[in-house]
């Protein structure tokens, strides 16, 4: 743990040095982030090692599944990712990932949402508040940052308050909270009801606190609209598309898609359907069972996506991260599954102009250890800014606490054009 | 339906029978009394427990012992050498009786747990199967069954094969029971199986029945386990005399070798009151696992209760009056004499824990103890299997075991006792002590309806509704009774709290009081606090009329100074010794460049000279110079000679009093956190006595809803953060329920401050040892040195956690010597507690922070505040001298320390005023007081009101400056408090507020991931049934899952969140952020509470008042003063008018004849069952339900009634509704 969070001086440290040291600013203007809740293995998926027994006595150490061959020249991937696999050259997986933390689902979760250890004495944004705090919506029209998944504090604005937080949805078809009206209000009844608002009260003093809130509920009633609402509607996509993207979790993607075609800047999706396999991604035990299923579901919707993005022409100016709170050990639990695994573990980029080269980092024949290029959270962070323009350095404020955007954090030289 | 069976017998004739001197003597065996029995070594003696003993079983003696057993200790095991005599391998046509005494703590249905068995050890060199004989207990049904298996040997082409006999019946595994099985190999005819001295059938359930011999090896003989240990073969509880024999034990030997006299009552009729169940609550004499005690144990508190209904018992109070915890488990007794009417009727016992009921001393029905499994992975229960016993039946809640039977009367009274376990334990933790529903009820002969059981004339339906009610009347009743229970534990502090309210007065006698100066000509006045502002005012005002230049100073520099200068150049730890916070400081300059203003003469101006510096000495050091225009305006504005006025005063008008009804929605909106009702607001514009303000402020003071509206701003201040689910994230115990307690109480602040920092009672229930908690983080006491400086003192520190900061005075070192003391013991700073200066200072300037502490150093504890007040007098006033935390809170509460006294009041006065005296509240070090003679004077006036909380609330509500009318034209309350600006409601009040004006209950889930208890207390809480917004919480679906979704309290707590609640209070606030944003509007406007208050559904309050409503006229008064505590405008009343009146007359519809719905349990979703797929679907079902809000009644016109929702939605979502006026 370590909060360096009040480096005030680094700016005159960077100023003072040499010109060069200014960080790389890439070109992309949105991000997906899809998150894995549960903890995605990467040996089973991104970083594959030789096959492992997990039933039967003695059980042996290694990836479940077979691996194959992807677009990259000696980068393998597990082989329920092959769809992924035929566009390696246009993601990375960054396989030596490392934090302390195992044992709590919630305070790793926090930890890569904010590339900080909790202090008690600051509560910092996630990667989307950020993003949304430092470069806004592109249209005036959308909210900057949308969550499609449950709300909690790791995805919140923490310090920089309200205005940095998201709007959400549980699911593709529930509508943004706040913004979607209820069934029997009909577009005419909501006129009828502004109308009714109008003529309540007196109209307040300009440069007022009521005055603010007045322009506020102008501002709600007018996103709460149609223009708004057309985007979260998947229907106006063609079927085929629709098809290729999967289930629930691929619609999402393809809805993260037009969000940020709406302007939306920064969208966290969730893949919480544990209903595959009764875990999801924290495949202890008997959860493991049906793990191949989750994988071929992330398979099928990243896939579609970059596909989807290429073909819009917005990969290179869409970053799509793939997040996960911790790996799994190479080794099996008694029911066959695996524990949780913080030491080494793949966090996977795509797009967003970045130079993609299939894998970044090599971990040990069991995947356990970091053998060459270790990236810790602050550095992949300060990656992702970095494909978004966002100087990694940069100083905000929590009150009058100067609190840089990453922990000492430097992008991966190697993924920057 | 459990009969136990009883079997009374002589004790006489009983002792002579289990002397094993009859028939012949064993092959073996264990007495557990004296030492040498084998296998029984000195290490496993240990374990010796009591065992059966008299009077209850005669057979034995009354200091008798047994073995006990679990999976943590190993089993006995018998080499066949330590018996050299005895032939304990047994073949063909050899008969053999096993028998053993036994007590189950713990037996998990389906598994089999060895009580004795020889061979089958999984040894090396043995055969798999190798079991010569072996007696287990097999769990069905939650009862023990017996079972007997032996594997028979190969030969004649046959490969060995297991055989085994169980017995169809089996016996609750309460208190000590005798086993028994007989049998001779090779005659599967012989086996015989016995149970207390009944003999008992069975069947040969696997390998079938067979002449063959058994396997008969060398292998050893163990006691307690059995197939290589683990838990599905392993016996928890304990053993007694397990005697093997070379025989058939004749029948009547072992019909007769259970002896068991029940022990008399605990509870005798003639103890019982009349009328009334007696609950005794016992707290010692249970055993440390999950089973009955025996025996039966004392009560440790007693008290009366109408009926057999339990949810939970009165709360246990330690100290001066905070909440602790009982022992858990503890043990619950409910007795009576019931009259019960002469007929057969049936009975149900509910239960949480494990419990029992006695008629007449006759048990008769149980419940077992909580399955040990507290995995996500159990399944969501079918709709059939739920117990079903009646039309109105109400099935069991979450997380409750229940049996039923029938009873059969002959008329007259029953004594009726019910025991249950509340509390247990899981593996070596324990589980929430909750009794869920502890109740029995009764059906009387002939009718379809249950009753809760009483002795009394008291008759309460145990259906839904009728529950519902009994269950509220209840808790009223218990928080009387908790409240009385506060009182007298504070009642036993007496003397020492006497002492201080004593030594308090000296010193107000002894120091000068602050005068209240002459009220100015014509300013209003109702008490000193108009006294004070009106004489600011003045001396403002001639202030404003001395010549100033064309520079304003507020508008135009303080800006500048804010921006680029005062981070470092304020406050005793100034850069340089400069501090740029006042004139004066400013003109006497700082340590290296001498004055930095010199009024007139800008070139001698230090000031001037830095941020025009081209060198590396230029101010600001970062960050961007200063531009051209600004240097040109700090010129000209020394050159003017810096006129400085002291305030930044833009208002200086006092504006009017506040009619009536603003006065009414103001005051209860900061009294007691929701706009008034109807009957609140006519009653104070009916009463048409002078006093008529002063009486409402009373009667709001002493409303128990002033706790309530506490309560959000406390929770923010010492940042309480409890998670529903396993602690991270610097998560504290639940002290809400402490903090509500005390707001309740009206404790005096001083001993409030002295309970939170002494973080006593309860961690995980509520009392302010939650307080002292922080997951995951390295140094919990240095976090809780920071929140409590910011709250009682003024004083942040939380740069100090990591280096000495330039706008703060307080260095690591103090607040490490704070956690030291609240520690009390030295503590040593963590590297992760650190900054590493080396890179910082690279750049060649010093770095603006400072590391005077190096991370292993050992920092003993010292009150850092000694320009508050001396540390000596802290052991001089502290009730426990020797305690640091006692001391600790003496120094910040004693009346020298006028610091925690004008702290308090400035806290108050900001949250009624808008404006602290000092700004920010809980950074002193930043502001200034604007009224320095006013804050000491509401300062000794809370010390001298005995720190009363609601004394100095008075006195702020009785002023004029108070009751002023609002500005609307003002964004901030202005600095000389001359009239209040509109602020936003508080989260918590819009919410609360929204409920209160619709008359629409406030329904969202139990705060809680583990309604049915089944997970360890440490990793769940749940934080109760929330009735008013401050009582949710982060609904901590970090997992993503459906299943563990709280649907309506996501939807309650979007619109807090939205107003600057927080679901999760990491670190110390006080003042939320207040600016507007979309989502405010966004998510009333267009969310689901928005329609659940707008949407006229039967249990609307609007909906009734539609009904009976004469006209559109009064209907539209009655929306109005509910919502907006007004009648409307001329021009409202047109527009509205004219929207509702038509249809107005034919609006109302006749209740339509509801077809029966079809009653069913509504399954229910808990940690316990998350996993299960269907789980999911059921929380994603309610969550769309939810958002779909609750139909619209059908008693009104369809088409009148969406226009008076829309009327409802237009005003709710005024910008006048979630205003302060």
């Amino acid at each position: 743990m370590n909060r360096r969070e009040f480096l005030s001086a680094s700016a005159s440290v960077a100023a003072s040095s040499a010109v060069s040291s200014a960080p790389p600013r890439g070109r992309a203007d949105a991000c997906i982030f899809l998150w894995l809740g549960g903890g995605m293995g990467q040996i089973d998926t991104f970083d594959p090692k030789a096959g492992g027994l997990n039933k039967g006595t003695p059980k042996k150490a290694g990836s479940l599944y077979d691996s194959i061959p992807t677009a990259v020249n000696g980068v393998r991937f597990c082989e329920h990712l092959a769809r992924s696999a035929r566009l390696a050259d246009r993601m990375t997986a960054v396989r030596t990932v490392n934090h302390k933390v195992i044992d709590e689902h919630a305070f790793a979760t926090n930890l890569v949402h904010t590339g900080r250890v909790t202090s008690g004495n600051v509560v910092y944004p996630s990667i989307g508040s950020v993003v949304a705090h430092e470069r806004g919506a592109a249209s005036a029209d959308v909210p900057p940052y949308i969550l499609i998944g449950y709300p909690n504090v790791s995805r919140g604005p923490g310090f920089l308050g309200s205005r940095a937080g998201y709007v959400y949805l549980t699911e593709t078809t529930s509508g943004p909270a706040g913004f979607s009206r209820p069934a029997d209000v009909s577009e005419q009844r909501a006129a009828e009801r502004r109308r009714l608002l109008e003529a309540t009260g007196t109209r307040a003093a300009p440069g007022s606190s009521v005055a603010e809130y007045e322009s506020a509920q102008a501002e709600a009633a007018r996103l709460a609209g149609p223009d708004f609402l057309k985007h979260f509607d998947l229907k106006t996509e063609t079927a085929d598309l629709r098809e290729s993207y999967g289930g629930e979790f691929g619609q999402r993607c393809l809805l993260a898609r037009r969000l940020v075609e709406a302007g939306v800047r920064f969208v966290e999706v969730s893949h919480n359907l544990n209903f595959l396999n009764g875990t999801g991604w924290d495949v202890h035990n008997e959860g493991i069972n049906n793990q191949h299923l989750l994988i071929r579901e992330l398979d099928t919707a990243l896939a579609a996506l970059i596909r989807d993005l290429e073909t819009r022409k917005r990969l290179d100016r869409t970053l799509v991260v793939v997040g996960t709170e911790f790996g799994r050990p190479p080794e099996f639990d008694g029911g066959g599954g695996r524990g949780h695994q913080g030491t080494a573990f793949s966090l996977l980029l795509a797009g967003g102009g970045l130079k993609h080269r299939g894998a970044h980092g090599v971990t040990d024949d069991l995947g356990k250890t970091i053998v060459k290029d270790p990236v810790s959270l602050p550095d992949f962070h300060a990656t992702i800014h970095a494909s978004l323009g966002i100087d990694p350095r940069k100083e905000l404020f929590d009150g009058p606490r100067p609190v840089p955007i990453t922990d000492g954090g430097t992008p991966v030289a190697a993924l920057m054009s | 339906m459990a009969f136990c069976c009883l079997v009374f017998l002589l004790p006489s004739v009983a002792r002579a029978q289990n002397d094993a001197t009859s028939i012949e003597k064993p092959v073996a065996q264990w007495r557990f009394e004296e030492p040498g029995e084998p296998g029984v070594t000195n290490e496993r003696r240990k374990f010796l427990e009591a065992g059966p003993r008299l009077p209850t079983y005669p057979a034995f003696t009354a200091s008798n012992q047994s073995m006990s057993f679990a999976g943590d200790r190993p089993a006995i095991t018998i080499r066949e050498a330590d018996l050299p005599q005895a032939r304990l391998r047994f073949t063909l046509n050899d008969s053999i009786t096993i028998e053993a005494w036994v007590k189950v703590a713990d037996l998990s249905n389906g598994s089999y747990a060895y009580l004795i068995g020889k061979g089958r050890n999984q040894r090396p060199g043995f055969p798999e199967k190798n079991q010569n004989y072996a007696l287990r207990l097999k769990g069905e049904n939650d009862e023990a069954r017996i079972s007997f298996l032996f594997a028979s040997e190969p030969g004649g082409g046959k490969a060995a094969d297991w055989h085994r006999w169980t017995s169809s019946t089996g016996f609750n595994t309460a208190g000590w029971h005798h086993v028994a099985i007989v049998y001779t190999f090779g005659k599967p005819e012989s086996i015989h199986g016995y149970i207390d001295g009944a003999s008992v059938k069975g069947t040969w359930d696997m390998g079938g029945a067979t002449p063959r011999a058994p396997v008969a090896d060398a292998d050893d003989l163990t006691l307690g386990s059995g197939n290589g240990g683990g838990a599905g073969n392993t016996f928890r509880g304990w053993l007694d005399h397990v005697t093997l024999w070379r025989s058939a034990l004749p029948d009547d030997v072992l019909r007769n070798r259970y002896q068991f006299i029940p022990p008399p009552p605990v509870v005798k009729r003639s103890d019982l009151p009349k009328g009334d169940v007696l609950v005794q609550l016992c707290e010692s004499g249970l055993p440390n696992r999950n089973a009955w005690p025996d025996p039966p144990p004392p009560a440790t508190e007693q008290y009366r209760e109408p009926c057999f209904g339990f949810f939970e018992v009165p709360h246990k109070y330690v100290d001066t009056g905070v909440r602790g915890d009982r022992p858990n488990p503890y043990l619950l007794r409910a007795a009576a004499t019931v009259p019960i009417p002469a007929g057969r009727h049936r009975i149900l016992l509910r239960g949480r824990g494990a419990a029992r009921l006695y008629f007449d001393n006759k048990l008769l029905l149980t419940t077992p103890f909580p399955p040990t499994d507290s995995s996500g992975h159990g399944s969501v229960r079918t709709v059939e299997s739920y117990l079903n016993l009646g039309p109105d039946f109400r099935f069991a809640p979450p997380g409750n075991r229940e049996s039923w039977t029938t009873f059969e009367s002959n008329g007259g009274e029953s004594l009726v006792v019910l025991e249950t376990i509340v509390g247990n334990h899981l593996g070596n933790g324990r589980r929430r002590p909750e009794l869920g529903e502890t109740v029995v009820a009764i059906s009387i002969a002939g009718q379809e309806s249950w009753r809760l059981l009483a002795p009394g004339s008291r008759v309460v339906p145990y259906t839904d509704a009728g529950w519902a009610a009994y269950e509220s009347e209840r808790r009223e009743h218990s928080n009387r009774v908790n409240a009385a229970s506060r009182a007298a534990k504070r009642n036993e502090h007496a003397t020492y709290w006497t002492r201080r309210r004593v030594e308090a007065d000296r010193w107000l006698a002894t120091t000068a009081d602050e005068r209240v100066p002459p009220l100015p000509a014509g300013a209003p006045a109702f008490n000193p606090i108009d006294h004070f502002l009106a004489a600011k005012r003045e001396q403002h005002r001639q202030q404003a009329a001395a010549p100033a230049g064309a520079i304003d100073f507020h508008r135009q520099v303080q800006p500048l100074l804010e921006a680029k200068c005062l981070a470092c150049h304020a406050g005793e730890q100034a850069k340089g010794g400069l501090q740029l916070n006042s004139r004066a400081t400013a003109i006497v300059g700082g340590k290296n460049d001498g004055p930095a203003v010199v009024p007139g003469k800008p070139a001698a101006s230090a000031l001037l000279a830095r941020v025009k510096s081209t060198d590396e000495d230029v101010m600001p050091p970062k960050g961007g110079k200063l531009t051209a225009n600004e240097i040109r305006l700090l010129e000209m504005w020394i050159q003017e000679g810096a006129h400085w006025p002291e305030l930044n005063a833009n208002h200086t008008t006092f504006t009017p009093l506040a009619d009536d009804l603003t006065f009414v929605r103001r005051v209860t909106l900061d009294t007691v956190g929701v706009v008034p009702t109807p009957e609140e607001i006519r009653a104070f514009l009916s009463d048409a006595s002078p006093e008529k303000r002063s009486k409402l402020i009373d009667r709001l003071l002493s409303d128990p809803r002033w706790a309530d509206h506490w309560m959000g701003y406390w929770l923010d201040v010492l940042a309480e953060n409890p998670n529903i689910i396993n602690p991270t994230l610097n998560n504290t115990g639940p002290f809400r329920w402490w903090l509500y307690e005390s707001f309740r109480d009206n404790k005096p602040m001083d001993l409030f401050v002295t309970e939170l920092m002494r973080m006593r009672g309860s961690v995980r229930f509520g009392g302010p040892a939650g307080f002292g908690v922080a997951s995951q983080n390295d140094v919990p006491m240095a976090m809780k040195g920071t929140v409590i400086s910011s709250a009682f003192l003024g004083v942040e520190m939380k740069c100090a956690r990591c280096h000495d900061a330039p706008a703060h005075v307080s260095t690591q070192r103090d607040l490490f010597q704070l956690a030291a003391l609240l520690e009390a013991k030295p503590v040593t700073l963590p590297a992760t507690s650190t900054v590493a200066l080396g890179a910082v200072q690279e750049g060649g300037r010093k770095p603006l922070i400072r590391v005077t502490l190096k991370p292993g150093s050992n920092v003993t504890g010292k009150w850092p505040f000694t320009r508050f007040v001396a540390e000596e007098l802290g052991s001089k006033l502290a009730e426990e001298p020797g305690d640091p935390r006692d001391v600790l809170a003496a120094l910040i509460t004693a009346p020298q320390n006028e610091r925690f006294a004008q702290v308090m009041a400035n806290r108050v006065w900001k949250r009624l005023m808008g404006r602290g005296i000092v700004e920010p509240v809980d950074d002193w070090e930043r502001g200034r007081p604007s009224h320095p003679e006013m804050l000491r004077w509401l300062g000794r006036e809370f010390v001298r009101g005995g720190y009363d909380l609601k004394r100095l609330t008075r006195v702020i509500l009785t002023s004029h400056a108070y009751q002023r009318a609002a500005d609307p034209q003002l964004k901030e309350t202005p600095v000389l408090f001359t009239a209040p600006a509109r602020r936003r409601l508080a989260a918590e009040q819009i919410v609360d507020s929204l409920f209160q004006a619709a008359g629409k209950p406030f329904v969202v889930e139990e705060a809680s991931l583990d309604i049915d208890g089944v997970r360890e207390l440490g990793s769940s809480i749940t934080l109760g049934q929330p009735r008013r917004s401050w009582m949710l919480t982060s609904t901590s679906n970090e997992r993503d899952r459906p299943s563990l979704s709280l649907p309506r309290t996501q939807m309650v707590t979007d619109v807090l969140q939205a107003f600057g609640w927080r679901a999760s209070r990491q670190d110390p606030l006080t003042v939320r952020e207040a600016e507007a944003n979309v989502l405010q509007p966004a998510i009333l406007q267009n969310g689901p509470v928005g329609l659940w208050v707008t949407r006229l559904s039967d249990d609307h309050g609007i909906t009734s008042a539609a009904l009976s409503a004469g006209s559109v006229d009064s209907l539209l008064d009655d929306v109005f003063l509910r919502t907006l505590t007004r009648r409307p405008t001329d021009a409202e009343r047109r527009t509205y008018r004219e929207y509702l009146q038509p249809g107005f007359a034919d609006r109302v519809r006749p209740a339509p004849s509801k077809p029966p719905v079809k009653r069913q349990p509504e399954p229910y979703v808990s940690w316990s069952n998350h996993l299960h797929p269907e789980a999911n679907a059921i929380m994603i079902e309610r969550g769309e339900r939810a958002r779909r809000g609750d139909p619209p009644t059908e008693r009104l016109d369809p088409d009148w009634r969406s226009r008076l929702e829309d009327v409802l939605w237009a005003v709710l979502n005024s910008s006048e509704f979630v205003f302060r006026p």
